[in-house]
């Protein structure tokens, strides 16, 4: 019942009575707005967001770093030459070889430079005399590239299958679950394995679609596959239970069309899940790439990535450990920037959360 | 035979000095050796995997190092370091057969009083039913007996599997065995001292047999066997000294694990679990080794030569310019220093150094700038070069530079790295159609004609399993190869015109790109008395003249 006191009863002019109390009237504010005024109080979520945009930024920037300052390609080896560093000449790659008949063991890069040879070698060398911080940042467009393209499809599918399938019951959604279930019954790195290993061998070259071995679309579209019922099961849980909501049962009793109803009704009530899942799946991504690359079914070599990189620098752990470490501490900060961002942003989209929180 | 297809090597280290120190006990080996030295209980290895331990089919060091003291031919190597390893000596048979004037006959006789190690005796046939169970098994040696009578050809053994083969002869009585060429060949004696002519009784099922070993001859039998596991050799109960050309061996039992990861290998040397890493000391712990466990390291080049197969039927490769820039576009030191950790020697020859045929070519060096200017010529810059190798390094990082250095040159290389399951036989299907390919060779016996016959004859180009994977094919080498293929003796002027079929292929025509002898390592535990350690030019580190402190 409503009532016009100002006591602490809850009712629906309460919120109005306060805020007209404190500032004359209110606003209606929308979700995305609330949920912006929570993100924005979330510093850590916020700096792990900027920490993310850095590292984007960074690889964006490869090729002007590599022409301007490093002064070789990605894949350019060095070996036998030598580079300048306080004015004396330094082996990229240690000489080793027989010497007057005695062995000497070589084949040791040179190690992070940072700035001191003029921006070249900051973070060392590989065993082909190749630039690690150039193989980074361009490892890090490709490890970066998979991940968001493959999430991009991902979510995509895996959206039109729990619409589909959350919104009609029956056939399409025993269909669509047995495939969920199908893919799910793989362990989902086994199966990239699988997928990833063949089809970097001849390619794809079916039903008019033809993508060359060695080609990103490779690993991005296998983690695009292996994960799609890791988002579209979710998703399609929370369809069912939206479907049978008043304003869908309004939206039926008005002549809606399904495509409507799911365009216009579902899909703009999963935008906050979509969203939480998308930043996380990335990062999902990304370290799935990471661990199919490290195990030669990802991008293929010469191309770095970050997965190549610590693949590339395990046999030099001892004499060379930077190898793997560097592309290591990469992919540790890159996931562990979308997971924290991406748990805040599902804290600033869930109100249920925020209260959940609060207590 | 390809990289992990070994069977024998080169020996560059310095025979040491004879006897064995102190410590040793029991019996003296025997004499069969160049050396003396103590028996000792047991020895403890770790091992790659063997392929098969089945004779018929085994083609890998790791068989063959460790087997060549347990299954024996009529012939075999010396037990001695250096060259005199690469010697051939009557094993099971009495003595070197008498060869016919013409080449094409060989007559053996075996030793009086010869027995498996089960007891039975030896018989002359056992020899033809060895060989004729290498065809009926589809052994990977096979090949290799072609030219025996009555193998190929539409009713030949080879296609028939049935009766026998006419070109074998043998008589049980007399212990005889003759074997008829249909025409002569130089390398014969060393192909009967191959794995695939290693005695087994008649009757031996023509199956693998891996796991069920197959009664021995040597001084040595397989008491077990568990693939990728373990095994355990003993000492043959019936041996009795019968091949006295042979060393009796001085460990009396050999326990091998099986670990196919290098570091994990040398780990287990390291902390003393095992006597001997049969793996080659990775290079990132190669420093470590050779500063803290200097004695218990060697390091030697066995017969191998690492090369980058260029087609020469196919553009651009078929043109003699761009395949000369490739020779200058590759620097070998820079391979070895960096991707092999130095373990490595330089080489413009495809035949490696040690062969009496071998003549030391220098006749291009590294000139990326003059490399370019050979492809500008050749007409062919800017053409897309499939560039195949093997995904696991050393291998794939030895492509990956073979790839750069064409796009460096002018060429837009495309990288394709395969699994070395499949690797071989992809390369060498011609539908595959590569341009430029990581290959290697380790030689199956101590003649050229393993090398230029096998590898570089272009009248045996095949259209799948081709072991010229460059379809190098020049008429007038073909022609000498095969003119030198029926010369059994060993001459200098043979070995001059082995040489310049070497430097016609290398050079005038330029055909495949030599850059490496690789070197490999022998790492043992400080229980093992390294004054011992003999390495022959064909059994690699001979196991079976150890001795420990």
């Amino acid at each position: 019942m409503a009532t016009t006191d100002t006591s602490t009863d809850f009712t629906l002019d309460t919120a109005a009575a306060l805020a007209a109390d404190e500032h004359g009237t209110i606003e209606g504010k929308s979700p995305w707005l609330l949920a912006w005024r929570r993100l924005r109080r979330n510093y850590v979520a916020l700096s792990f967001l900027a920490l993310f945009f850095l590292i984007v930024i960074a690889c964006a920037l490869a090729g002007p770093y590599a022409r301007h300052i490093a002064k070789t390609g990605p894949n350019d080896n060095h070996l036998g030459e030598t580079f300048a560093r306080n004015g004396k000449q330094i082996p990229i790659v240690s000489k080793g070889g027989f010497v007057n008949g005695t062995f000497v063991a070589g084949g040791i890069p040179v190690g992070p430079q940072l700035w001191h040879a003029g921006g070249r070698y900051v973070f060392g060398a590989d065993n082909q005399g190749r630039d690690v911080s150039v193989r980074l940042l361009y490892g890090g467009q490709n490890s970066l590239k998979v991940g968001i393209g493959s999430g991009i499809i991902c979510m995509f599918f895996a959206l039109i299958l729990a619409l589909v399938a959350g919104y009609f019951s029956s056939w399409a959604d025993w269909l669509i679950s047995r495939f969920f279930d199908l893919i799910w019954a793989f362990p989902v790195l086994l199966l990239a394995i699988a997928l990833g290993t063949a089809l970097s061998i001849n390619g794809f070259h079916h039903f008019g679609i033809s993508i060359e071995s060695g080609s990103l679309w490779i690993p991005t579209l296998v983690i695009s596959y292996v994960l799609i019922p890791y988002v579209g099961r979710p998703l399609r849980g929370q369809i069912l239970s939206l479907r049978e909501k008043e304003f869908i049962e309004a939206a039926k009793a008005q002549g809606a069309s399904p495509v409507r109803i799911m365009a216009s009704e579902l899909l703009p009530n999963l935008a906050s899940s979509v969203l939480v899942f998308f930043a996380l799946i990335i990062a999902s991504n990304i370290l799935t790439e990471a661990g199919l690359s490290f195990l030669g079914a990802g991008v293929q070599p010469p191309s770095p990535s970050w997965g190549t990189m610590i693949a590339d620098g395990q046999d030099r752990i001892v004499t060379a450990p930077w190898l793997a470490i560097i592309p290591g501490i990469a992919i540790v900060l890159t996931v562990l920037s979308l997971n924290v961002f991406g748990d805040g942003l599902r804290d600033a989209l869930d109100p249920r959360s925020k209260i959940r929180m609060e207590r | 035979m390809k990289a992990v297809c070994l069977l024998a090597l080169v020996g560059v280290l310095p025979l040491l000095a004879a006897g064995c120190g102190g410590g040793g006990k029991k019996s003296s080996s025997g004499s069969g050796g160049t050396r003396g030295g103590e028996t000792y209980a047991q020895l403890n290895v770790v091992w790659d995997a063997p392929d098969y331990m089945d004779p018929a089919l085994y083609y890998t060091v790791a068989a063959y190092q460790l087997t060549n003291y347990v299954w024996t031919g009529l012939v075999g190597y010396k037990h001695a370091s250096g060259p005199a390893g690469a010697e051939l000596v009557p094993y099971l048979a009495e003595s070197m057969p008498k060869i016919s004037a013409d080449g094409k006959t060989y007559n053996f006789t075996l030793r009086p009083n010869l027995k498996y190690s089960n007891g039975k005796p030896v018989k002359a046939s056992d020899f033809r039913y060895t060989i004729e169970r290498d065809f009926k098994m589809d052994s990977p040696g096979v090949g290799f007996y072609s030219d025996i009578a009555g193998v190929s050809g539409a009713n030949g053994f080879a296609t028939t599997k049935k009766g026998h083969i006419s070109g074998i002869t043998t008589n049980d009585a007399n212990r005889t065995i003759q074997i008829k060429l249909t025409s002569p060949r130089g390398d014969f004696l060393y192909i009967l001292a191959l794995e695939f002519s290693h005695f087994v009784p008649a009757g031996t099922p023509a199956t693998d047999q891996s796991t069920h070993p197959i009664p021995a001859t040597g001084p040595y039998i397989v008491k077990s066997y568990v693939p990728s596991r373990s095994f355990v050799l003993v000492r043959n109960p019936n041996y009795n000294d019968q091949i006295p050309t042979m060393p009796k061996g001085n460990p009396d039992k050999v326990v091998g694990k099986i670990i196919t990861d290098p570091v994990a290998a040398y780990q287990q040397v390291v902390s003393n679990s095992s006597d001997y890493d049969f793996q080659t000391v990775p290079n990132d712990r190669l420093p470590e080794a050779q500063s803290k466990y200097k004695d218990q390291l060697r390091i030697y080049t066995n017969a191998n030569t690492y090369y980058f197969a260029l087609n020469n039927a196919i553009p651009p490769f078929n043109n003699l310019k761009a395949r000369q820039a490739v020779q200058q576009a590759i620097d070998p030191s820079a391979i070895i220093s960096g991707i092999y950790g130095g373990l490595g020697r330089p080489t413009e020859n495809f035949l490696p150094p040690g062969y009496p045929q071998y003549q030391k070519i220098s006749a291009w060096k590294f000139d990326l700038a003059a490399a370019k200017k050979l492809v500008q010529q050749s007409g062919t810059a800017g053409q897309t070069v499939d560039v195949y190798g093997p995904n696991e390094d050393p291998s794939k990082a030895t492509t990956e530079y073979l790839a750069n250095q064409l796009s460096k040159i002018g060429y837009k290389s495309k990288l394709h790295l395969l699994s070395h399951q499949v690797y071989f036989q992809t390369i060498g299907n011609q539908a595959t159609k590569a341009q430029a390919m990581f290959t290697n060779w380790f030689q199956d016996y101590p003649h050229p004609l393993d090398w230029f016959d096998v590898l570089l004859n272009g009248d045996r180009i095949t259209k799948t399993h081709n072991n010229n994977p460059g379809n190098v094919n020049v008429p007038s080498v073909n022609k000498e190869i095969d003119a030198l293929k029926s010369e059994t003796q060993i001459t200098p002027e043979v070995n001059n015109r082995w040489a310049k079929v070497d430097k016609d292929l290398m050079v005038t025509y330029a055909t495949t790109v030599p850059y490496m002898n690789r070197s490999q390592t022998d790492f043992f535990s400080n229980r093992m008395d390294m004054s011992c350690y003999t390495f022959s030019v064909v059994l690699y580190w001979d196991w079976g003249l150890s001795c420990q402190k």
